[in-house]
């Protein structure tokens, strides 16, 4: 059975490399082995020769995957490897470091407030990656599958402010209702990027939803002027699509802040750990 | 005549080979006297002028020079580009192979490699693809291929020389001859390279002007027609895989037959249910193919260089009218044989007859199934667009896994000291985006122009560079691009104060960049390897891009 869903989990598109998925399961396994064998020898203590044991791997482990981030910033030394490789690192590295800490600590609550806090640390580094992971895996999916714009996310505010003068432009030429429509119904919307909630649910739906405006108004005008309003629905669609990238490319940026600046301090904190057990 | 400038007092060392915009794109600046802005009066003095209006004059005026070269000076190199005809008034030039004739008689066109492949198996999950490899890899497979595939009937050698001389031979050019116009107008590097004799005058005729004068006057057509045909058409035909076993003879009389065809972009080439009269191959750029559905047009083929039109019409009995409305993709050469000629040459040679049946059988199939299949046609109608076709590095990013996070632009900016050599941005099909950046092209048009040379072929696969260094951000690669891949980037310098030309002086330089495919570097391009999700891939051809649509 476990054997089953392991290797359903390796074909998935979850797992991008199995070279590296299955090096983490035998890794896995490995300790898995070895803590077995620790119970049978002898009580687990972070203190013995075992505890110590997993301790450092995980340390080691902790900040291999942690050397990631500094790989980012130096792509320009292109003999360290491919990005890909580090960031697979990254990820089943700091997957069996969190197994390790458990072993560390024998699958108990620490006790003490260092420990704790080394403790809860881990934890929440671990979740807001796994966290990261299922948004890289299913945000930049719904952006490719529902949305017709592709953009970069730092010239988003650019183009909103291009759609909105390229549509003020337009609305000099057209009747007064349709400014009128203009005014209350899209002027607000195209003033700057806005994130909306109903992206994660939908990325299509409140889209649709918004383009229906359009339609009432459109039996009132003449064929010139529905060219205009056409042109003025083409306009807001893409504003709105903007949007929908604005707000998921954003969850994408911003669940960094929940990940790396924990782990720097976890990372601290670790050392800070270890000078402390070899001090004492 | 202009006097000649002190081209000794220029402070940039590249600057001294850019006297101006017409003699530049050779190494060397042997021009004694040079005049341009010739008015029609002054034109006219000429033979190649005689035939032309005062007001067409006054039009192309700007893009003619009138220059007397030193003797022994070296107007143009074998393998570089430019936009110039040249027409001699006096004086002689001999033209000659400076490299070795097994280097330029090369294979420049494997049509194998812009095959739409239908079916396509998917490429194996870990399966090393064009991405992965360098391009000193690519290199090495292509000349491995390019060897072992020689002779074969997937290589065509058309258009690759615009004189037909033997190893070690030398032509003279005498008055009244026309050069360099092959190249200039295919935008195809010049196969000799050329050198005054003696102190020379020149008329140097940049392509825009050509291209207008060609078209004006049937006499011009047929002196430059005639010129090719003598120069280097035999050689073509004869090395072609489809008169492979033809007679000397044979095809000496057709030379004299088939008219050569030059079409603008977007032009109609034939036109569907129009009778067929001729048969058609493909001698530079790219033809769209397609058919009526409905109330519109729907693109099912295409063809590139020494592709064929017209087998299908000519060789099915009881077919009234093309098939297809065929239309140029870009500037295109064709050369047209007659219906006759055609069936003369069936009739004479069965096994030409069975090679265009099989030709007859893939189009017919390839096209029946994109009509029925309008995703299909769709694709090919982007491919075309997007440079799928044309390319041989693609950068296209597969969305579905992308986090947009920008590490491929920033590993491309932080190996190019700064500058990024491409934006994540471009044409989106399914889940891809086929990015702007260089995708560096089997006939790279961008190379035409450039007054310095500074953009070219780095000799290394098919990566075309520029060099910063001779680069004077003139713009002409930039706009000639037609895949806006080339960016010009502002930079701290201004030009000196005895800058040439004078336009430019105490103005700030501009550079022009664009991707490199990192070929330096053994790592490969940088937007692949610094791509954390393993979505960025370089694709050489559409059906790599295919295999990857097909992976999903």
């Amino acid at each position: 059975m476990m054997t089953k869903v392991i290797r359903k989990v390796a074909g998935s598109r979850w797992v991008q490399s199995p070279n590296w998925f299955w090096s983490f399961v035998l890794a896995t396994l490995v300790s898995v082995v070895a803590y077995v064998f620790n119970l049978a020898l002898s009580e687990v203590d972070p203190g013995n020769i075992w505890g110590i044991s997993y301790g450092t791997a995980a340390s080691i482990l902790m900040a291999g995957a942690g050397l990631y981030a500094a790989r980012r910033r130096t792509l320009k030394f292109r003999g360290l490897g491919k990005s890909f490789s580090w960031v697979q690192f990254h990820v089943y590295g700091g997957a069996l470091a969190f197994i390790l800490v458990l072993m560390h600590t024998g699958f108990r609550l620490p006790a003490g407030p260092m420990n704790w806090l080394l403790w809860i640390l881990s934890v929440w580094v671990t979740l807001t990656g796994l966290v990261g992971i299922g948004l890289q895996k299913w945000i930049p999916r719904i952006l490719a599958s529902g949305l017709a714009v592709e953009v970069v996310y730092e010239r988003i505010p650019e183009l909103v402010q291009q759609i909105k003068s390229q549509t003020e432009e337009l609305i000099e030429t057209c009747s007064e209702p349709v400014r009128d429509f203009y005014r209350k119904n899209l002027a607000p919307a195209l003033v700057n990027p806005q994130s909306r909630f109903i992206y994660y649910i939908d990325i299509t739906g409140g889209i649709q939803s918004r383009m229906v405006e359009f339609n009432y108004l459109r039996r009132f005008l003449s064929s010139s002027e529905k060219d205009a309003l056409e042109r003025l629905e083409a306009a807001y669609k893409t504003k709105l699509e903007l949007d929908a990238h604005y707000t998921l490319q954003k969850a994408l940026r911003w669940w960094l802040y929940t990940h790396v600046p924990p782990s720097l301090v976890l990372l601290l904190l670790i050392i800070f750990h270890l000078y402390a057990v070899l001090y004492y | 005549m202009a006097e000649q400038r002190n081209i000794g007092l220029t402070e940039i060392k590249r600057v001294e080979q850019y006297k101006d915009r017409w003699t530049s794109f050779g190494a060397n600046t042997g021009i004694i006297e040079i005049s341009e802005k010739l008015t029609p009066a002054q034109l006219r003095k000429f033979e190649i002028f005689q035939e032309y209006d005062d007001q067409f004059l006054e039009r192309i005026s700007p893009d003619i020079s009138i220059a007397r070269w030193k003797k022994t000076t070296m107007l143009f190199e074998e393998g570089s580009y430019i936009d110039i005809a040249f027409f001699l008034v006096n004086g002689s030039v001999d033209v000659y192979l400076e490299k070795q004739r097994a280097h330029s008689s090369g294979p420049i066109f494997d049509s194998s490699r812009t095959v739409l492949s239908l079916g396509t198996e998917p490429l194996q999950k870990g399966q090393a693809r064009g991405a992965d490899r360098t391009v000193f890899q690519m290199k090495s497979e292509q000349e491995e291929r390019r060897g072992r595939e020689k002779g074969s009937k997937e290589i065509t050698f058309l258009s690759v020389m615009d004189f037909d001389i033997p190893s070690g031979g030398v032509i003279r050019l005498g008055p009244g001859e026309i050069f360099g116009e092959i190249g200039a107008l295919s935008g195809w590097p010049q196969s000799v390279t050329a050198k005054t004799v003696s102190q020379c005058d020149l008329v140097q005729i940049r392509v825009p002007a050509l291209r207008l004068m060609r078209r004006k006057s049937n006499a011009l057509k047929s002196r430059i027609d005639k010129v090719y045909k003598e120069r280097s058409l035999l050689a073509q035909l004869k090395a072609t895989p489809l008169f492979r076993g033809v007679s000397e003879e044979f095809v000496k009389a057709l030379c004299q037959k088939v008219e050569l065809v030059s079409c603008d972009p977007d032009e109609v080439i034939t036109k569907e249910g129009e009778y067929p009269d001729a048969f058609y191959i493909v001698r530079s750029g790219f033809v769209k193919l397609s058919q009526r559905l409905g109330e519109g047009q729907v693109v099912v083929s295409y063809l590139s260089k020494g592709s064929t039109l017209g087998e299908t019409e000519l060789l099915i009995d009881g077919t009234k009218g093309w098939l297809y409305t065929a239309s140029s993709k870009e500037y295109t050469e064709l050369v047209k044989i007659s219906r006759e000629d055609y069936q003369q040459i069936v009739a004479s040679y069965p096994m030409i007859e069975k090679s265009l049946w099989s030709s007859v059988v893939a189009r017919l199939k390839e096209a029946g199934y994109n009509k029925r299949n309008i995703g299909q046609s769709e694709f090919i109608d982007t491919a075309l667009n997007a440079g799928l076709v044309e390319g041989n590095s693609i950068l296209v990013i597969d969305l579905n896994v992308c986090t947009r996070c920008d590490d491929c632009v920033r590993g491309c900016a932080d190996t190019h000291g700064g500058i990024p050599r491409f934006v994540r941005e471009g044409d989106k099909y399914e889940n891809f985006i086929i990015t702007r950046a260089c995708i560096h092209c089997q006939d790279p048009v961008c190379l035409v122009g450039c007054p310095t040379g500074a953009i070219r072929r780095a000799a290394v696969g098919d990566v075309v560079e520029i060099v910063d260094s001779l680069c004077i951000g003139c713009q002409t690669c930039a706009k000639n691009c037609p895949y806006d891949a080339i960016v010009m980037h502002p930079t701290k310098e201004l030009w000196p104060d005895n800058m040439i030309p004078e336009g430019l002086r105490g103005k700030e330089r501009m550079l022009a960049t664009k991707c490199d495919l990192c070929y330096s570097s053994t790592a490969g391009p940088a937007c692949v390897s610094s791509c954390p999700h393993h979505c960025a891939f370089r694709v050489s051809n559409i059906g790599e891009f295919q295999q990857l649509l097909a992976k999903g």
